[in-house]
């Protein structure tokens, strides 16, 4: 039976009565946001303001110090260390202001802000990155094996490579963000997913003929090898990124990469030979194009083109890991000395 | 270099400044803080409370309509009449107004925008940080309209390098991702475009992916210069829309007959009657091409020498390009010929 008018004018008045309320809540809440974004602009102007005078006390101290008493000197490295620490909670604080996105960034996005202003948000976004590229490394994996044993066309392969270009694309956008959020992800690592999109562009412009016949199932295996290896990384590195953090040993935002990191040696060591083999294949790789670049039948660009960026990402690769590596025998030798 | 005392002190003086100073940006922040906290709060309680009046508001919509279909017992009054026609009116404006309100919350983003981005919120929370975002999504249209001109045109008529072809492909893919990316953040803060236009845009990625990777050969050169000739026009023709739509929009948003956060399309919409009608043909005229396109792709198709899956595969995406371009545009014709006839009607 359907209810009577009265019924429905009931409802209706306490249905008036919410929505009077929901307007009132509105209109506070855009004016929240418009103080919100006042503070903002203060905080942010304020720190900029205070940053330059923090570095021309710098530079005082450091003129005072020489040649001053020894309680003088005290005081000025007193206040040298509280300087410094000004400047940590500074940086603290500029990751939940929002700052103007990089170049790459404001090309793909435009000035829409990516700042994530609590931590746990940063977090999420965080850990939905690294979800990402797990899942999509088993794609990529899955899609190589399908590529190497079942079928062999063409377009399938251009379909493989069209997704490594939008993934490596991805990735970058994401990381952007992410940098732009407190992450300190270094250099190499992301510069590395410019070269890998740029090589699967190259890869994907390469006409089917006997030369690229001859590489295509030396790149399926590759790629197959260094999406097993990267699942593996991502999925050990989480686990021991996480326990590092419950321990308090490694910042929040730090990130799982392609590479070996400082903090790996606790339990990832057994990934190196992996890596390792994996940047001996990117060179390897590198040295059989310039090998086919040198054949008379060779008209193709992309042999000389793919074969540069395979010598650059295993010089990258290598060298970084092995900075690491060092790094790590130079801190075991001075443990040595000191013992 | 001996150093005065005085120099020490000022040194002193000034640290203590900036130890206030900075007690101060710590209170400011703390206070930024927590007023984030409070906006954070706010903005679930006005999402779910919006959540729970559209649910029951949908409810009263039923059983309004329950009540118009009048039990057997009574008839209802004039008054009763018209209260119901109240109450539907006001439903459909808080419709709208709550529309207008999530335009300032957060909301989840899309598929598209969740797969590229992740979960980032992209809704911008004032209405002219949401202007800016529009106009430069304007300005970026045009701006790189102009390069795809100048660089259709160099690889049309003054060099002719398959390599050079392959960049200027990847930028036409790029341009059109990118458009999709900055197109689904502003759908996020309350634009209203039409389905085909963004729709078309993925299409015409796909398109340009597909030419990418067209192996050069006797086809590829056969139907090469059509492509950066045709390439040529759209863009000259989509530079003039940007151009004169961003005008007559911004005249007609002045006027308070659009809303602000219009875009501009490569399309003929509804507004453009007032002053854009001259665009209609050179309209008309890319989309015929974008058929001539299609045709010529067919017909190479057909060539026993053609082995290349490209082929086929872009003469069906020009064939969808030209289908959805041509009868939205003809459907805005047609209504606008209704409205005149209607319009002459009663004179």
């Amino acid at each position: 039976m359907s209810p009577s008018l009265t019924e429905v004018q009931e409802e209706w008045q306490s249905l008036e009565l919410e929505y009077q309320k929901l307007q009132e809540t509105h209109k506070k809440y855009l004016q929240k946001l418009d103080e919100i974004s006042k503070l903002q602009s203060s905080c942010s102007s304020s720190i900029a303001r205070h940053r330059k005078r923090l570095k021309e006390v710098s530079r005082q101290v450091n003129k005072c110090t020489k040649g001053s008493s020894v309680d003088d000197a005290k005081t000025l490295a007193d206040i040298k260390e509280k300087v410094k620490t000004q400047e940590n909670a500074f940086s603290e604080m500029d990751a939940f202001l929002p700052k103007k996105n990089g170049l790459y960034l404001n090309l793909v996005l435009g000035n829409v802000n990516v700042t994530l202003l609590s931590k746990q948000s940063k977090f999420a976004y965080k850990d939905e990155y690294e979800k990402f590229k797990l899942y999509l490394t088993v794609i990529l994996l899955l899609f190589s094996v399908i590529c190497f044993f079942f079928v062999s066309y063409r377009s399938m392969d251009a379909i493989f490579n069209f997704l490594l270009v939008w993934y490596y694309c991805t990735l970058t956008i994401r990381e952007s963000i992410l940098i732009t959020n407190g992450s300190r992800i270094k250099g190499w690592w992301v510069f590395h997913h410019y070269i890998s999109a740029f090589l699967s562009g190259v890869m994907l412009t390469w006409p089917d003929g006997i030369l690229y016949q001859t590489f295509r199932n030396q790149f399926l295996a590759y790629s197959f090898y260094q999406n097993f290896v990267q699942c593996l990384q991502y999925y050990y590195q989480s686990g021991c990124l996480y326990r590092l953090r419950a321990l308090g040993e490694r910042h929040n935002m730090d990130l799982t990469v392609e590479g070996f990191q400082s903090w790996m040696w606790k339990g990832l060591t057994f990934l190196l030979p992996f890596l390792f083999f994996g940047h001996f294949w990117q060179l390897f790789n590198s040295l059989s194009l310039f090998r086919m670049a040198q054949l008379p039948d060779c008209k193709e660009w992309q042999v000389r083109m793919c074969g540069l960026c395979f010598l650059i990402l295993f010089m990258g690769n290598f060298f970084t890991t092995l900075a690491v590596v060092r790094h790590k025998m130079k801190s075991r030798n001075q443990k040595r000395k000191s013992m | 270099m001996l150093f005065s005392p005085n120099d020490l002190s000022e040194c002193l003086r000034e640290w203590d400044d900036l130890e206030k100073d900075y007690e101060q940006i710590q209170d400011t922040h703390r206070l930024y803080k927590q007023k984030l906290e409070e906006v954070s709060k706010l903005q679930n309680s006005c999402s779910s409370a919006i959540a729970r009046q559209r649910k029951r508001l949908g409810e009263l919509t039923l059983s309004l309509k329950g009540c118009k279909k009048t039990p057997l017992t009574s008839t209802l009054s004039p008054k009763e009449i018209e209260s119901i026609a109240e109450m539907e009116e006001s439903i459909k404006d808080k419709t709208n107004v709550f529309f207008e309100m999530e335009a300032f919350l957060p909301r989840k983003n899309g598929l598209y925008l969740t797969l590229v981005l992740g979960n980032i919120n992209v809704t911008l929370l004032n209405k002219q940080a949401k202007f800016a975002y529009k106009d430069e999504y304007e300005k970026f249209k045009l701006v790189l309209t102009v390069i795809l001109f100048m660089f259709s045109f160099t690889c049309r008529f003054l060099f002719s390098y398959r390599v050079l072809d392959a960049l200027f492909n990847f930028l036409l893919v790029w341009y059109y991702c990118t458009l999709t990316i900055r197109e689904s953040i502003l759908i996020s803060n309350g634009s209203r475009i039409k389905g085909w236009w963004v729709f078309h845009h993925y299409v015409s990625t796909f398109l340009s992916g597909v030419m990418l990777t067209w192996p050069d050969g006797a086809l590829y050169q056969m139907f090469r210069n059509q492509f950066l000739s045709y390439n040529l026009y759209q863009s000259f023709v989509q530079f003039l829309q940007y151009y004169y739509q961003s005008g007559c929009l911004y005249r007609l948003r002045a006027l308070g007959e659009r809303h602000t956060m219009d875009l501009t399309v490569e399309g003929f919409q509804s507004w453009m009657w007032r002053g854009l009608t001259f665009l209609l043909p050179f309209l008309f005229f890319g989309h015929f091409w974008q058929l001539y396109n299609s045709m010529t792709l067919f017909r190479m198709f057909q060539l026993p020498e053609c082995k290349e899956w490209q082929v086929l595969m872009c003469g069906c995406s020009y064939m969808v390009l030209f289908m959805g371009n041509l009868f939205t545009t003809l459907r805005v014709v047609y209504q606008k010929y209704m409205n005149n006839e209607d319009k002459s009607k009663p004179m």
